[in-house]
């Protein structure tokens, strides 16, 4: 039973992130977490070392 | 002036002065002191045209501020620009 | 309604953006920080007429000739696109400078608004412009800003004007009909009387008490700062100040308490699961998961000061000085100053940086820029650094300090290797840089981005990196018949079996075990990865508080857990650092350099530095602290002798290209 309960927490996390990824990537994000997602279209908006959002 | 063949005896002059000191270019040129642009003188007519944006042309006035590393700082107009020595020799003062 | 904002570089465009769309864009002080065109609605707030308006921020522009790329997306927005109304930012400090722009946007026939930013500086400097004068001689309103204040920053009043003048026909005060655009003289000379048209303009606004060519205490720092040899133990020295707080001092101090509380979730975490479930599928989720996202997220506190301070360093305007100092290394290896500034934008990301090399002209300048900008250490990698400092250098701020200054030299030294194989060493360019003049930097600004940043960090370390760690976990649980793999047998495990050959090649370099392998491997994907992935192939959960760590694992540290030496160990962080960054840092490569070979040459280059700096580390280290030579010198140096071999080849050929362009160029001449 724990077992189970276990498997259930882990696939919940990792299709947690996984669905994460999937809806970074649909932003246009070019590296997952950037704080610019969709900002602009071809470009990373995030010009330097100084990121803001 | 990017496909510019390199001229040695031009890089290689260290001395910034001619014997007379007389100033012909901003390489030249002494600090502290506001010249006149003469002219641009350049091949390369996007730079030119960039030069002239900034207000660096013909009749301006320009002034050596500090020489740093290799660069020369320059005020035009109102602001500090920090330029080489190969386009510090193009401005003709 | 959409509303263009445009100016010269370093005007304020972009803060003025964020200022009336809410947004936070990142600010830099310096010019031509924005390089494609942004857009954001602006605030609710700012907007009483309750019609959308959105903003778009242009890169900045001296005028509308396109002479850089940057430039010519803005002229190409302004026609094309047809804003409803322009708000041109003119910078209060160099009103004679960024009225020639404003003369020729009042030319296109759309309703500008003169937004005349940094007012309060021309207060300080005693500079008095009369705004209804300007306003009348230019035939536009000119609004009074100040977008780094939080209130009283004329805003409100730029934003009701725009809504007023929208739709309304737009004079030019300066009649530049009879200029025929196609001969390049009479534009020329049309161009010239505009700036007789704005001097006199001047005259009669600007009253100024202190001339600008006047020596200041900004122009003596510059001497000292930008100096031909002070420039660069000055950038050392700071560089070490950053690392001294965010890794020996206040950074550790933080992590250890933020590490205390991800050590007591993870023993919640197993008290919750008690002994009865399954170890396969607890290791996964505490090991792998926890364990490793925890261990990456551990250095959260270090990287967030470090984050604070390059912030600080960016916007005081200390990086354009930096530009300078470096520009003549630059120079000498055949790339130009705008080099420089992709490659301090990489020290943030990589993907940026490479994608900031699009504003240099020259080709092969652009395309040895894009493969070298991931030699400065970006974001991701400071986590590796932190974590290798603090298990073998006892928190030593030299070690992140020299791993600046190693991107730097194999930057300079590879930029040297492809101007020579290219053929193309006699080549030169301009270099023209503004100085932005030095402010005092933002708290509030610099906590923004390092908040934000902090953010990223999350989501990165809890989407990629835990789904990486999980798989590294399951990967290692398991040999290739899915039977878990019984303690002691570990080298039978799938990751193991992958990680090994590659754990071979590494011998020479000083950490030849699959381990070390496999999270060199991982780090492709995300450099913090190297991170995750040595916690769960070492089932080590802290990397932080190493103390601890060694009474749990009963007297033998971490260090001798890894089974390296610290030379070895600088040996390994040279390796990740300095070889191919992540895949998406190559994609961005390939974008800008456009051309498989270079793409590939690239890589190939990069992999090839990493394990030559890597082997020489490892090796005369070993050398001097033990006196005898580290494993695997024979077929190391045998492997480098062969990369160097064929670079020095590559080169030869170079040069003769370069001789028989010579030659032709002086025949050219005596012709």
């Amino acid at each position: 039973m724990t077992d189970l309960v276990l498997a259930g927490v882990i696939l919940f996390i990792v299709c947690l992130s996984i669905a994460k990824i999937i809806r970074e990537k649909r932003k246009g994000v070019k590296c997952i977490g950037c704080p610019f997602a969709g900002c602009s279209k071809n470009d990373c908006s995030c010009d330097s070392l100084v990121q803001l959002k | 002036m990017e496909s510019a063949i390199r001229n040695d005896t031009m890089i290689g002059a260290i001395s910034r002065k001619d014997y007379n000191g007389y100033v012909t270019n901003l390489a030249q040129a002494n600090i502290n002191a506001e010249y006149i642009i003469k002219e641009i003188q350049t091949n390369d007519i996007d730079m030119k045209d960039f030069l002239f944006t900034l207000g660096c042309y013909e009749g301006e006035t320009i002034t050596v501020i500090s020489i740093l590393a290799e660069n020369f700082v320059i005020a035009v107009k109102d602001a500090r620009y920090s330029i080489d020595i190969d386009l510090a020799k193009t401005i003709i003062i | 309604m959409k509303v263009a904002l445009a100016g010269n570089p370093n005007s304020g465009k972009t803060t003025l953006f964020n200022a009336i769309t809410g947004k936070i864009e990142h600010v830099g002080n310096w010019a031509g920080v924005t390089i494609e065109k942004k857009e954001g609605d602006i605030k609710k707030a700012l907007n009483v007429t309750g019609v959308t308006m959105t903003a778009v921020d242009l890169p900045g522009a001296y005028s509308m000739s396109p002479f850089t790329s940057e430039e010519s997306v803005t002229s190409e927005f302004v026609k094309n696109e047809n804003p409803d109304v322009i708000i041109n930012i003119v910078d209060a400090t160099n009103l004679s400078r960024s009225l020639f722009f404003t003369t020729q946007l009042l030319e296109l026939d759309i309703p500008v608004v003169v937004a005349l930013n940094k007012s309060d500086l021309n207060k300080k400097k005693k500079t008095d412009i009369q705004v209804s004068q300007l306003s009348e001689i230019l035939g536009c309103p000119v609004i009074e800003t100040v977008s780094t204040s939080m209130s009283g920053n004329g805003l409100e009043k730029l934003i009701s004007t725009v809504v007023e003048v929208k739709g309304q026909e737009q004079k030019a005060p300066f009649d530049a009909k009879n200029m025929d655009l196609s001969n390049k003289e009479s534009v020329a000379a049309s161009d010239k009387k505009r700036y007789e048209f704005i001097k006199e303009i001047i005259a009669r606004v600007e009253n100024k008490q202190i001339h600008s060519n006047r020596q200041t205490k900004q122009d003596a720092a510059d001497r000292i700062i930008a100096h031909k040899w002070l420039g660069i133990p000055i950038f050392a020295a700071v560089m070490w100040v950053v690392f001294s707080i965010s890794q020996t001092h206040l950074g550790p101090l933080l992590a250890d308490v933020f590490v205390g509380w991800i050590d007591s979730f993870y023993g919640w975490v197993q008290g919750m699961l008690g002994v009865g479930a399954s170890p396969v599928l607890s290791a996964i989720l505490l090991d792998g998961i926890i364990g490793g996202v925890g261990a990456v997220v551990g250095f959260l506190p270090l990287i967030m000061v470090l984050f604070f301070l390059l912030a600080l360093l960016e916007d005081c305007g200390y990086m354009a000085r930096v530009a300078v100092v470096m520009d003549r290394f630059f120079k000498r290896v055949g790339l130009s100053g705008k080099s420089i500034i992709p490659m301090i934008i990489g020290t943030g990301c990589a993907i940026p940086g490479v994608m900031a090399t699009r504003t240099i002209k020259n080709e092969r300048q652009r395309r040895t820029t894009a493969m070298l900008t991931p030699f400065m250490p970006c974001g991701a990698k400071l986590p590796v650094i932190a974590l290798f400092a603090g298990l073998f250098f006892n928190d030593a701020a030299w070690v992140g300090t020299l791993m600046y200054f190693i991107g730097i030299a194999i930057i300079i030294l590879g930029a040297l290797i492809v101007v020579r194989i290219t053929g193309e060493k006699n080549k030169r360019s301009f270099f023209i840089m503004e100085l932005p003049e030095y402010r005092f930097p933002s708290i509030k600004r610099a906590t923004v981005s390092m908040l934000s940043r902090a953010k990223a960090f999350i989501i990165k370390a809890s989407t990629i990196i835990l789904l990486c760690n999980a798989i590294v976990q399951i990967m290692q649980t398991f040999n290739w018949q899915f039977q878990v793999v019984a303690e002691g047998a570990e080298n039978t495990s799938i990751l193991a079996n992958i990680a090994t050959p590659f754990a071979f090649l590494l011998i020479p370099l000083g950490f030849g075990v699959w381990q070390l392998a496999a999270a060199a491997i991982t780090g492709f994907i995300a450099k913090e990865n190297v991170v995750g992935t040595l916690a769960v192939v070492y089932s080590i959960t802290n990397f932080i508080d190493t103390e601890e760590l060694v009474l749990v694992s009963g007297g033998s540290d971490v260090a001798g857990i890894m089974g390296l030496t610290s030379v070895a160990a600088l040996s390994y962080l040279i390796f990740n650092l300095f070889t191919p960054p992540c895949f998406a840092a190559i994609g961005a490569m390939n974008a800008e350099m456009e051309n498989k070979k270079w793409l590939f040459g690239g890589v190939a280059f990069q992999f090839g530095m990493g394990y030559v700096a890597s082997f020489f580390t490892y090796q005369i280290g070993t050398l001097i602290t033990t006196g005898e030579l580290g494993s695997g010198f024979l077929p190391g140096v045998i492997l480098v002798t062969v990369m160097i071999g064929y670079v020095v080849t590559l080169v030869r050929k170079g040069d003769k290209i370069a001789e028989a362009k010579m030659a032709e160029a002086k025949m050219a001449l005596s012709a």
